[in-house]
């Protein structure tokens, strides 16, 4: 069934997209409707269509899974390095998620002040410093779920059930792709395993399965599933593949040219071209050969692989997000629209994750230490390559964690108030916006904090999108990124 | 800047419906009292003005000239025709006055002082102040506030002429009874005849009929989701050129009776159910036992059970067909979906995280049954009423309270009827013998007296799981330092003397009367056990996990003298010199806290106590000896439960005291009861262990996801959520349907006695009630869709406002009548409908239809198809040669299970692609949430998180990559190859068999060198990869 959106790809190069786009801006909206047939793996030309001009261009979501200690990290409490060790007293009942509720603990790490802002860092993301000043900080984000897997799915698609989009995928859908040899959106997972919910943080969910999250592991032989064929096909050579690809042309337009009016058939028969395309330009996109010594050795890869030893440490935390970063930066100049970066696996033991109810300085030492390299060497890379201003970053976890102890070395989940910091593409720098309270326990001012809504609308506002006008039918709903709600947050923007 | 929905949600949420009740109760009639009371936002038509009506035209025109101009240039941006913000308007009546989604009356007539929205728009200092802030209106001028004022003291009159009447949402199309069937209609002859008028209305007609080959080949994947094999398509062609008509009935019923049949339609239903096998969520957890409910899904479709039954059995089967295994079984609907495991788990009822999981749990039950059997979108009105359709929050936690006894569980029942029946017989037997039994022995028992009373004592203690008693000796165990606070962090450990393989760890609880604690004195709440070679512990240590989550994640029960083993395993490869207990929440002694313990044993792989007599050291240690100190821990003495009496022995002293008074022929009588319920009993011991299915269900469980078991299967009580918020309970309602639809009761009658599943039942007999108008048009519909594409109504979830209108109305009802009224087979829509000349006609494009009809809505063609993931997948099995049709039973793996003691990862790329356990058919694979299959996920395969209604078809670069390069079609390439070239010697005869097998028709004869060359060159393996990549082999004409 051709629809006007087939109709319009067929006609093939870009001016096909750029008719496209110009005719979702005369309808005012980036809308479709449930069912619309889907083959618009469209290069949409940039700014026309989009409701109001862009600043930025592409996003990078920094995810910590587990929960990141805003408290250890990022936001300074001076009362509880005073009352350290004292009964914690939050003036109101707590529920806590494992009841662990022990006496008030200061931030594991010291705190310095750095950059012209002068703002406060724990020194175990101390390599963060050196970008400060470009790095606007929101302390006063709230959950509405203590529970890992229910907050994780709000941060990553705006909802707790599974079952919607990721905010990747709305951003491919809604913008598409600025170079379709390339998917418009990245997943690099953390080395050892996904998060909290698997691949439904990055599902595309009722949005048609091209705008899912593509994963990718680089450095690996087989970076993306199926780039390459699987060992099982010996008997495929790079003489045949190239006769296989003419010979299934010839038949595939052949059957077409017998069967007009249906746009799916052209559109499967340019996936195939793409998918050639693309088993060049990914392998190419990941090979850090070209780069030279000294981005190498700013995001802490001069080293190369090592044996790491068992015990988690900062040396292959600090490899392996340096290894995503980089090749982060190497697939947004490529025309990626988004990529999503986890650090941390699921809950499993010995503890891999930001979920440190037993020791804080044991898991969030090394994971934040290779976290801040690697953030601090991308923004830095970016900036020099004049990428930061169209490139928006977003640091985020499902929750903070309490400022009371648990067993003597650990911190209770806290979603009652956690930081997420934003950077580039358009959003001012050396910035704090919303406060926590003097514990770091709930926001300053209870009646405004800030929700996912308010950082999506913003991201999407940046990217030239109204929130409330890219929809999707789905069961009856127009659905939404930021479901009901979400503020534009002006605040935060340059 | 002003956040408006802030700013409403900030307000003071006193209770809404009380409030308007009372302010409004003097001037409404009952019945728009009623209305208000359920806060419906949509017009109230029986309002008209009864308040207004003998105001003044004066008034009248005030409000004209005064009133409605403000409303327009102030107002209308945010809350006017096109866009009402929290649902509120000021063009229209009713809603203007009674307010929108929540909060106090906006308008009160004869008080504007108690009017929030003359405070509203006054108050300038206020954030909340009206137009916002931060817009581009004008605030009201004092003339216009007081104008407002003057209105609404004057009784607020809005007359008629000035009010928007909006469409009576209740005349939608699919809440209208089904019309009476017109006779003058041939039934065979009814599609056609719809479809026709509606062509010709256009201007348009039918394509041409399909040729006979396309035809079949058609059928074969609408019906059986299989391609057909050349020889089926040679027979049909040539059966056909004789007798279309009857060649067409044969194939027809060939097909639907075909088990392949039920494993194609069952999928399209598990689309819709969002079946999987796994939790989902966090830590997404296996359900190997929910597999019972798919089969039942297949042999309903084969066995063509009726609709009504269908849908009955899946609500509440276990009351509706009490004792069969079909009753049970098909409860798996109601936990199809996904689970919160930690939601539950790990957090009570009690806690709002708790219950925000539990409310999203029956969200998710109430939403697919409304939404698979009623096409309705019932979860829309979680928050507030459904701003499309009139549903009303109370509707939805109506059906809340339909489900709110069960849990998702595992049922137990026996597959095996025989044996079902059999044991319920047995049961009755036993209680029938054991009341005759007690009937002579009761006479009997104050005869006995004293004595007889003190043995059953004697005996129940004997019974008794677990009796306590002081220390052997004068070594109690080891007792750590005295903490002020219970989260001081205490550790002991022992040295083994060297490295030592850990088979698994036992702690041996202490007893000590002190404070009357006694036994399990001084054992830790929330603890961990850890091996090292360190003796810092700073290095290389391993944790024991098995029980983690229960000593450390949670608080740990005291199970006083019962010795605590943390079940490791020796593939957990736990050694290590050193083994250490740490507490991280001490046990309570008085007012303050520690940690004892009697006696840790660590044992090897030979099963023996390593510890024994091993050095100990702790953090820290009271050290008063003899009864606390640390030598204590590994000195082999721990306090035991006392030795019981033989019950054997008191049971028999207790036969013997009763038989004293009895005469003999009681004597006989009974020792015959007696041996006959041990028969009984011997028999039932014998019985088959029972069958599981994970279903909705009574949950009869412990700790935090206790479920209803533990009273009696009584529901929870469910209260109206204030904005869908679980902190914000209203009244409470009781189990119902939706109210709207007038052809039954909506709130269920229930006698007080009434079971849980009463409850169940009830709303199983609403939605199949022949009066429903959505039930039937919702299976219809959906029915349709997998014929033709698409659905009369694109959105088969959704028949109501925002799904649209059906492109057929008349078509649709009169299938919906006839398929209700002759018993609700789909077999026989399925016939009905492959029959049509609709069904049959080409594919094939035209240019009239192109330009009158481009999305062909009206079908003046047939729509060409997109396999879907499963039938790529099956049929690349079939043409390889390698489909395995054995059927049922537990879902295929097609992925290897890493970490699955705490979250299993489920790996697809570490799995053999080419394990003959995979190539049974998709419908038997094991569907994990969390980890989708990547290859089918790429092919557009229904989300198990989702309730799909329609899959979505996509075209991508990554798509056609695992097309090419995935180890399955590689693999599959290699065994079509070997299959036609175990059919033919010769090359060219292997195309050309290759060709009809993956496309139903040989190559032409250009395409058949190009392609005897392409093997010649690559090998035929290669060449079978082509085909199996061909749009030819993925289409269906």
């Amino acid at each position: 069934m051709p629809s006007r959106r087939t109709f319009l790809f067929e006609s093939g190069s870009g001016l096909g997209g750029i008719a496209l786009a110009s005719m979702l801006a005369s309808n005012g909206e980036l809308t479709a409707q449930e069912g619309a047939n889907s083959s618009d793996t469209i290069s949409r030309n940039r700014d026309a269509g989009l409701h109001h001009p862009a600043k930025a261009k592409r996003v990078v979501q920094f995810f910590m899974s587990g929960a990141a200690s805003h408290i250890d990290l990022f936001d300074y409490k001076e009362q509880l390095v005073k009352r350290d060790g004292a009964p914690s007293d939050f003036g109101e009942p707590v529920e806590a998620f494992q009841n662990g509720l022990g006496p008030w603990m200061k931030p594991i790490w010291d705190f310095k002040p750095y950059g012209d802002c002068g703002k406060l860092l724990s020194e175990t993301v101390a390599p963060l410093g050196s970008v400060a000043d470009d790095i606007a900080f929101v302390h006063n984000m709230v959950s509405k779920s203590g529970v890992h897997s229910t907050a994780t799915l709000l941060q990553s698609t705006g909802f707790l059930l599974p079952g919607f989009p990721g905010a990747g995928c709305w951003v491919s859908y809604g913008l598409g792709s600025i170079n379709e040899n390339l998917p418009s959106f990245v997943v690099l997972p953390d080395h050892r395993g996904f998060g909290s919910n698997g691949v439904k943080n990055w599902d595309s969910a009722f949005l048609p399965a091209q705008h899912a999250g593509t994963i990718i592991y680089p450095g690996r032989p087989d970076p993306i599933a199926d780039l390459f064929p699987h060992r099982a096909g010996s008997y495929v050579t790079a003489s045949g593949e190239q006769q296989s690809q003419a010979l299934m042309s010839r038949l595939n337009r052949e059957h077409a040219s017998t069967r007009a009016g249906d746009a799916r058939l052209e559109g499967r028969i340019r996936s195939y071209e793409l998918a050639a395309k693309m088993q060049l330009a990914a392998p190419e996109a990941l090979d850090f050969a070209s780069e030279s010594e000294h981005a190498m050795r700013l995001y802490g890869l001069e080293r190369g692989a090592q044996d790491w030893g068992k015990e988690i440490n900062s040396d292959e935390e600090t490899f392996h997000f340096g290894q995503k970063c980089l090749a982060a930066r190497r697939l947004l100049e490529r025309g990626v629209r988004f990529v999503q970066i986890w650090s941390g696996n699921d809950n499993g033991f010995p503890r891999r994750n930001w979920d440190s109810h037993e020791d804080v300085r044991r898991d969030h030492g090394p994971l934040a230490m290779g976290m801040a390299r690697g953030c601090a060497a991308f923004i830095q890379d970016l900036k020099q390559r004049g990428m930061l201003e169209d490139t928006l970053i977003l640091w985020t976890t499902e929750f903070g964690r309490m400022p009371s102890s648990q067993g003597g070395k650990g911190r209770d989940h806290n979603p009652f108030v956690f930081t997420n910091w934003l950077c580039g593409g358009g959003i001012k720098g050396g910035v704090t916006h919303g406060e926590s309270d003097a514990w770091g326990y709930k926001p300053l001012d209870r009646d405004n904090p800030t929700q996912v809504y308010d950082i999506h609308a913003t991201i999407l506002h940046q990217l030239g999108i109204d929130h409330t006008k890219l929809t999707y039918r789905n069961n009856g709903i127009d659905r939404r990124l930021t479901d009901v709600h979400g503020r534009v947050l002006h605040e935060l923007i340059a | 800047m002003l956040n408006k929905s802030r700013y409403l949600n900030s307000r003071p949420r006193i209770n809404s419906r009380t409030h308007v009740a009372n302010s409004c109760a003097w001037m409404l009639s009952e019945a728009t009292k009623l209305l208000l009371l359920s806060l419906l936002i949509w017009p109230v038509f029986e309002f008209q003005a009864i308040c207004f009506a003998d105001d003044s035209a004066g008034e009248e025109a005030f409000f004209q000239e005064r009133i409605r101009p403000i409303f327009e240039t102030k107002c209308y941006a945010c809350h006017g025709p096109k866009i009402q913000k929290s649902g509120y308007r000021l063009d229209v009546r009713e809603i203007a006055m009674a307010g929108g989604d929540q909060g106090e009356p906006p308008i009160v007539p004869g008080k504007s002082a108690a009017s929030q929205l003359l405070k509203f728009v006054s108050d300038a200092n206020s954030d909340l102040v009206m137009p916002p802030k931060d817009s581009n209106l004008p605030r009201l001028t004092a003339e216009e506030i007081s104008s407002l004022q003057r209105w609404m003291d004057a009784g607020a009159l809005w007359p008629d002429s000035a009010n928007k009447k909006l469409d009576d949402p209740l005349k939608w199309w699919s809440f209208q009874p089904l019309p009476k069937l017109e006779p003058a209609i041939e039934r065979s002859q009814a599609i056609d005849h719809f479809v026709n008028i509606q062509l010709a209305g256009k201007g348009l007609t039918k394509s041409q009929p399909v040729d006979s080959r396309t035809l079949a080949r058609r059928l074969y994947f609408d019906l059986i989701g299989l391609p057909p094999k050349p020889e089926e398509l040679d027979d049909f062609e040539r059966e056909s050129s004789v007798d279309a008509e009857g060649a067409l009935n044969q194939l027809v019923e060939q097909l639907l009776a075909s088990p392949r049949y039920g494993e194609r339609w069952a999928r399209h239903w598990l689309d819709v159910v969002h079946y999987g096998d796994t939790h989902g969520y966090d830590k997404d957890k296996q359900r190997p036992n929910a597999w019972p409910y798919r089969d039942y899904v297949i042999r309903a479709f084969n066995e063509d059970k009726p609709y009504a039954q269908f849908v009955e059995e899946q609500i509440a089967g276990d009351v509706v067909r009490p004792g069969t295994s079909d009753g049970i079984e098909a409860l798996g609907f109601i936990a199809a979906g996904p689970w919160d495991f930690i939601g539950h788990a790990e957090v009570p009822e009690t806690k709002t995280d708790g219950k925000i999981a539990r409310h999203l749990d029956r969200d998710d039950m109430v939403s697919n049954t409304i939404g698979t059997f009623c096409s309705a979108t019932v979860h829309c009105a979680q928050c507030h009423q459904h701003k499309f359709d009139p549903i009303s929050q109370e509707d939805y936690y109506s059906l809340h309270a339909v489900f709110s006894a069960l849990d998702r569980t595992d049922r137990k029942y026996y597959r095996d009827e025989t044996v079902q029946r059999r044991i319920l017989e047995l049961e009755r037997l036993k209680s029938e013998t054991s009341h005759s039994l007690r009937q002579i022995e009761e006479p009997l028992i104050p005869l006995a007296g004293e004595e007889y009373t003190s043995l059953t004592k004697r005996i129940e203690k004997a019974s008794a799981p677990s009796e306590e008693k002081s220390n052997p000796g004068p070594e109690f165990g080891y007792h750590s330092a005295i903490a002020s606070t219970q989260d001081q962090e205490k550790w002991v450990q022992v040295d083994l003397g060297e490295r030592t393989e850990i088979q698994r760890v036992t702690l041996l609880p202490c007893y000590d009367d002190f404070n009357a604690i006694g036994a399990g004195f001084g054992f830790p709440i929330r603890f961990k056990i850890e091996a090292s070679d360190d003796p810092e512990f700073k290095t290389g240590v391993k944790l024991f996990w098995r029980k983690h989550d229960v000593t450390f994640m949670a608080d740990f029960k005291n199970n006083g003298l019962q010795p605590f083993t943390t079940n490791s395993a020796k593939d957990d490869g736990i050694a290590g010199r050193y083994v250490r207990v740490t507490a991280s929440k001490l046990a309570t002694r008085k007012e303050d806290y520690i940690l004892a313990l009697s006696e840790l044993q660590v044992f090897d792989s030979a099963d023996k106590n390593i510890a024994l007599g091993r050095s100990v050291t702790a953090l820290d240690s009271i050290e008063a000896a003899p009864r606390w100190q640390k030598t204590n821990l590994t000195d082999g003495i721990a306090p035991t439960a006392t030795s019981k009496e033989d019950k054997a022995q008191l049971v028999q002293e207790r036969e013997n005291l009763l038989e004293k008074s009895m005469d003999e022929a009681s004597k006989a009588k009974r020792r015959l009861l007696m041996s006959e319920l041990a028969g009984l009993s011997a028999e039932l011991k014998q019985m088959p262990a029972p069958n599981v299915v994970y279903a909705g269900g009574i949950h009869q469980g412990s700790g935090a996801f206790g479920g209803t078991g533990a009273v009696g299967g009584k529901p929870r009580p469910i209260f109206l959520l204030a904005r869908g918020q679980v902190t914000q309970p209203g009244r409470e309602v009781t189990p119902g349907a939706l109210s709207f639809l007038a052809f039954q009761r909506s709130r269920f009658e229930l006698q007080p006695e009434a079971g849980e599943g009463q409850r169940r039942v009830l709303l199983a007999k609403w939605i199949t009630d022949p009066a429903n108008p959505l039930t039937w048009r919702s299976i219809v519909n959906r029915v349709w869709q997998y014929h033709f594409g698409r659905g009369f109504v694109d959105s088969p979830n959704d028949l109501g406002h925002n799904g649209g209108l059906p492109s057929h109305p008349e078509l649709l009802d009169w299938l919906a009548t006839d398929f209700r009224d002759r018993g609700g087979s789909i077999k026989d829509l399925h016939r009905l409908i492959v029959k049509s000349a609709t069904y049959r006609q080409s594919s094939e494009s035209n240019t009239t239809g192109e330009t009158l009809d481009s999305n062909n809505t009206l079908l003046w063609r047939q729509n060409r198809r997109r396999l879907e993931a499963e039938a790529i997948r099956d049929s690349v099995l079939a043409v390889s040669g390698k489909l395995d049709i054995s059927m049922g039973g537990p879902g295929w793996q097609d992925f290897v299970i890493e970490h699955p003691e705490h979250s299993p990862h489920y790996e697809y790329g570490l799995a053999d692609p080419d394990d003959p356990k995979t190539w049974r058919r998709s419908v038997y694979r094991f569907i994990v949430r969390s980890q989708t299959q990547p290859w089918m996920t790429s092919l557009d395969c229904a989300d198990p998180s989702m309730r799909v209604d329609k899959r979505n078809e996509s075209l991508s670069a990554i798509q056609a990559l695992a097309l090419l390069n995935n180890g399955f079609m590689l693999s599959q390439s290699k065994h079509f190859a070997a299959r036609v070239e175990k059919e033919y010697t010769d090359i060219p005869s292997q195309v050309e068999r290759a060709c009809r097998l993956a496309l139903g028709v040989g190559p032409s004869e250009s395409d058949r060198e190009q392609m005897i060359q392409f093997a010649r060159t690559n090998g035929m393996s290669y060449l079978c990869r082509v085909l199996l990549n061909l749009n030819a082999f993925t289409f269906v004409d």
